[in-house]
């Protein structure tokens, strides 16, 4: 995971290599982390979905972002005291534990490998950014082609899919609190999309048929997720 | 060390977060920079441009925001003086939004290397902007909270709650009377509302009792009424770090 982001010597990986960790299997919808919660370890996705989220006063979800395999799950409570959100696993996973402070003297004492794990949580922050973007301006068709987008443009950058598209792990309930809709309107806006002849549904398998006209519905530009163009695998749908 | 410097307000709100030795302190403060003022909306940081410099705000108020293809804008925070607005391009390298000033403003600009090498041999210093860019994230995060869940009355209240909250953190604002340099539109664009309704909006909580809002002042007339109405836990803000 931070190797595309940082030269890392060779006493650098042996570090990390060093680091103490627990390696774990999760159930879906199981908690990795809870708003309020004091973390003692900082985790990263081995295998498997897990999205972040928070509960309105109201008690109402909105969802945050979505944690593919290789992403760091809470690195930022590395140096926050206290957990901001929810982690939730959407899917079974295997999760790799890692100590807190073991990170913290890791990060702080290698200067490579915090810049690499400093990279990491800008980009992340970068895509919360646009995901503000996304809910607070865009209109539903929009905001579900851009999901749509920024899934398998990730997914593609860690090999995890290929060109014409990928399983979606979420159900349309879920799509709608990562959109700020109702699931009646995320169920409306998918079907559009397959009616206007831009994707393809099979249960949870989302394929590309035009996928430039998809990126211009979603308003999407790949720019804020800052995968250089090398890490990219082109698309020919 | 009694001489005021630009980076006195920095110093002290990492102090509150990062233990930073007198070397620390010293080596920060013989940072090369220059001192740059802004009129009201001038861009300090424009979408796409490549990052050779980092601007912490000295004095006046600024705000990230996206364009949409469509022309439509989304502002996604506002920024205070010590504060860094484009911290994390110098990791990233390439804006991915843009910056612009809310009012007239003075920007310390740092080049960037100097910058990269002082948090690469200073752990302290790393560690001290590096929580700044995650508070930034927690802050992003809860923005998509406030415009994907929360209900306009809430989003208003909650944005107001976040400002005094971070103003009062800073020492900027007397009493219950904070500057706010916002016009209704960038309200507007804050909150993903249309200015009409948030227009519509803050005369709700005015009516209520709430607020008062007056040539550039915000004054809450009830914290708690506000924060209940805005739905407002400043847990994200992790000032207490």
């Amino acid at each position: 995971m931070l190797q595309s982001h940082a030269r890392l010597s060779a006493e650098d990986r042996q570090a990390i290599l060093d680091l103490p960790y627990r390696i774990r299997k999760v159930d879906p919808g199981a908690y990795l982390v809870r708003e309020g919660d004091v973390p003692t370890h900082c985790s990263v996705l081995i295998d498997g979905f897990a999205f972040r989220q928070k509960l309105t006063g109201e008690g109402a979800r909105q969802i945050l972002a979505v944690c593919i395999p290789g992403d760091a799950i809470d690195f930022q409570n590395m140096f926050l005291d206290i957990s901001d959100h929810a982690v939730q696993l959407l899917t079974r996973a295997t999760v790799a534990d890692i100590p807190r402070d073991a990170l913290q003297r890791l990060v702080l004492a290698h200067a490579a490998i915090g810049s690499a794990v400093i990279y990491v949580t800008l980009v992340e922050a970068s895509i919360q950014r646009e995901w503000v973007v996304n809910v607070g301006r865009r209109d539903a068709r929009a905001r579900i082609a851009h999901i749509l987008c920024e899934f398998g443009v990730r997914l593609e950058s860690r090999g995890l899919a290929s060109g014409g598209g990928f399983e979606l792990p979420m159900t349309q309930e879920q799509l709608a609190d990562a959109t700020g809709l109702t699931s009646v309107h995320v169920n409306r806006v998918l079907k559009t999309l397959e009616a206007e002849g831009l994707i393809t549904r099979q249960r949870r398998n989302i394929q590309y048929v035009d996928w430039r006209a998809l990126q211009d519905v979603g308003d999407f530009n790949r720019r804020y997720l800052h995968i250089a163009p090398e890490d990219h695998i082109a698309h020919h749908a | 060390m009694s001489s005021v410097h630009d980076f006195d307000l920095l110093l002290r709100r990492w102090s509150k977060h990062t233990q930073l030795t007198a070397e620390d302190r010293a080596a920060l403060l013989s940072l090369p920079y220059t001192r740059k003022s802004f009129g009201k909306d001038a861009y300090l940081v424009r979408e796409a441009q490549p990052a050779t410099e980092c601007q912490l705000l000295l004095r006046g108020f600024a705000f990230r925001q996206k364009l949409l293809r469509s022309g439509a804008r989304q502002i996604i925070s506002f920024h205070i003086p010590s504060e860094f607005v484009d911290l994390q391009n110098s990791v990233l390298g390439v804006a991915d939004h843009s910056v612009q000033s809310l009012n007239r403003c003075e920007a310390a600009i740092i080049p960037r290397g100097p910058l990269m090498e002082l948090a690469e041999a200073r752990p302290a210093i790393r560690r001290a902007m590096w929580i700044d860019t995650l508070i930034d994230a927690s802050i992003f995060r809860e923005w998509v909270v406030n415009v994907g869940r929360r209900d306009s009355r809430a989003r208003i209240a909650h944005l107001l709650c976040e400002l005094v909250k971070r103003l009062q953190a800073i020492g900027m604002g007397t009493g219950e009377t904070f500057e706010f340099p916002l016009t209704q539109e960038q309200v507007a664009d804050a909150t993903g509302l249309t200015a009409v309704h948030t227009n519509r909006t803050l005369q709700s909580l005015r009516r209520d009792g709430l607020i008062q809002l007056a040539s550039g002042r915000l004054t809450v007339l009830d914290w708690e009424g506000l924060r209940n109405v805005g739905d407002f836990d400043e847990l994200y803000l992790h000032q207490a770090v």
